[in-house]
């Protein structure tokens, strides 16, 4: 089995952090992943979120892996390529990989409890790293905040809800929180904590507006 | 190395290796989440003294990239003795193209000053920070800053502001005038005079603050709300001059003065010596 890696690390982290250091100041905004490594086989995550594996972690990151994305091959290619540990405990996860529906938590089990830093520390906190079917502007989600003139709009697709609240409750404590990655296939996004995020009444305006 | 290839071998890219640069960049990203919140890192030690741009160099090796074109000022200037040996460094082990054009290049290294030019979206500006901690000359234990930061307690540095008015009549703070960023942080903002001090609102550019000696990095993202402390009765002012630069004439500039003889005469100059070369060809 082969698993794919940046062809010039050096050069092609320093890109693909460069886009994620862009979208996360300025939330909302896409970057186009191009020219990265294929996932791992049988790892249902797309080109964008196995780049941002590859440039974030390294043997000092602990990485959560939500059940639904747990293939064999996804863990052994991270531990070869960038030596990260998996973690099973949510809250020391420097990273955690995830689906919308991850954060919604069910009758049996509650959503796992991510570390959101402390009041004194809170860049010691989780970043999601989450994976989507759909990602998109003019969508249900208003932005607002630094890195923002304006607003801007965000779509995450069909049962986004329970990130998106998750990410709006943010306000709410900060500066604890938990700082968001999106990624679809090949695009990326970003939603820091310091994001404003309400849901829009008027979504039938975007209707309206469509071609 | 040879004359037609000047980068320096046996280097990784941009000098600092991949794990510290993963580390600062990690770091980074905490950073901008937080604006204006300082996110401790484990600083390296450069091939130069503490105090002359470690931080601002070690963020600068984390984020730049082979296309970039760097430029480096010092206190407004391309031509002083750090800001020369901070590019030739860059030049040498990442091999960039250096500029000395404000719209030209894309990462912006600066000690003390913001560009009079507007900056743009996309470009960065990276901040050489000596003591990142506003509160410090007032609590030297940072256990407690770090509370106050978390507490939001802010009042002691409104009481210095007033022992500045009670005293002189007026803000005497003239550089690394504290700032509160997006409602929430009071920030240094690095020892930038006060004029620069409204460039930080609303900057169309990422800035991006490292400090070596101290460990410290922390980020002000585009498009934030940046305001300078002061008073309702003393709102907070930037500092005017009677001339314009004797060298463009520009009226609008933060201008150093320059001693000319040794009989009290002086000339005041634009110490952005790449907007005034700019306006003054302009002229011509």
């Amino acid at each position: 089995m082969r698993w794919n890696a940046f062809d010039t690390p050096v050069h092609d982290s320093q890109r693909v952090y460069r886009q994620l250091l862009s979208a996360m100041a300025e939330p909302g905004t896409f970057a186009q992943v191009s020219g990265a490594p294929l996932a791992p086989p049988g790892a249902a995550i797309g080109t964008a979120c196995w780049a941002t594996l590859l440039t974030l972690c390294d043997l000092d990151t602990r990485v959560w892996v939500s059940p639904e994305l747990n293939a064999a091959g996804l863990g052994e290619a991270l531990t070869f390529h960038t030596g990260a540990r998996q973690t099973d405990r949510p809250e020391e996860a420097d990273f955690a990989l995830v689906i919308p529906a991850t954060l919604e938590g069910s009758a049996e089990c509650e959503a796992p409890a991510f570390q959101e830093g402390s009041d004194t520390y809170p860049d010691r906190s989780t970043t999601l790293l989450v994976v989507l079917d759909c990602l998109d502007a003019a969508g249900p989600w208003t932005l607002s905040g630094p890195g923002i003139p304006g607003r801007r709009r965000l779509d995450v697709g069909q049962g986004g809800e329970a990130l998106m609240m998750r990410l709006a409750a943010n306000r709410a404590r900060f500066p604890r929180g938990l700082d968001a990655i999106l990624t679809c296939g090949t695009r990326l996004a970003a939603v820091p904590r310091s994001t404003r995020i309400i849901r829009s009444a008027s979504e039938e305006v975007d209707v309206c507006m469509s071609p | 190395m040879t004359a037609s290839d000047p980068t320096a071998s046996g280097y990784n890219f941009a000098y600092l290796d991949e794990q510290t640069k993963r580390m600062i960049r990690r770091g980074l990203l905490k950073a901008v989440a937080i604006p204006g919140y300082q996110v401790p890192f484990g600083g390296r030690e450069m091939p130069m003294p503490y105090g002359w741009g470690t931080g601002g160099m070690q963020l600068t090796a984390s984020v730049l990239g082979q296309d970039d074109v760097l430029k480096v000022i010092d206190q407004g200037a391309d031509d002083t003795t750090n800001a020369v040996s901070i590019r030739a460094f860059f030049e040498r082990v990442a091999g960039v193209t250096t500029t000395t054009a404000t719209g030209e290049a894309d990462v912006i290294q600066t000690r003390h000053r913001i560009p009079e030019q507007p900056l743009r979206q996309g470009q960065l500006l990276i901040f050489q920070v000596p003591i990142p901690e506003p509160l410090r000359f007032i609590e030297p234990s940072e256990e407690e800053t770090r509370l106050m930061h978390a507490l939001e307690e802010y009042g002691v540095m409104h009481v210095k502001l007033y022992e500045d008015i009670a005293r002189h009549g007026h803000i005497a703070t003239t550089y690394a005038y504290p700032v509160k960023v997006d409602g929430r942080y009071v920030t240094d903002p690095s020892p930038i005079p006060k004029f620069d001090n409204p460039k930080l609102h609303m900057n169309e550019a990422l800035m991006l603050f490292g400090a070596g000696r101290e460990k410290r990095l922390y980020a002000i993202p585009p498009y934030t709300r940046v305001e300078s402390l002061d008073f309702e009765d003393h709102p907070f002012e930037v500092q005017e001059w009677d001339d314009p630069c004797a060298i463009c004439g520009a009226r609008d500039t933060f201008l150093d003065e320059v001693i000319t003889d040794d009989r009290g005469g002086r000339m005041f100059v634009c110490s952005d010596t790449d907007y005034c070369q700019s306006r003054t060809e302009e002229v011509a």
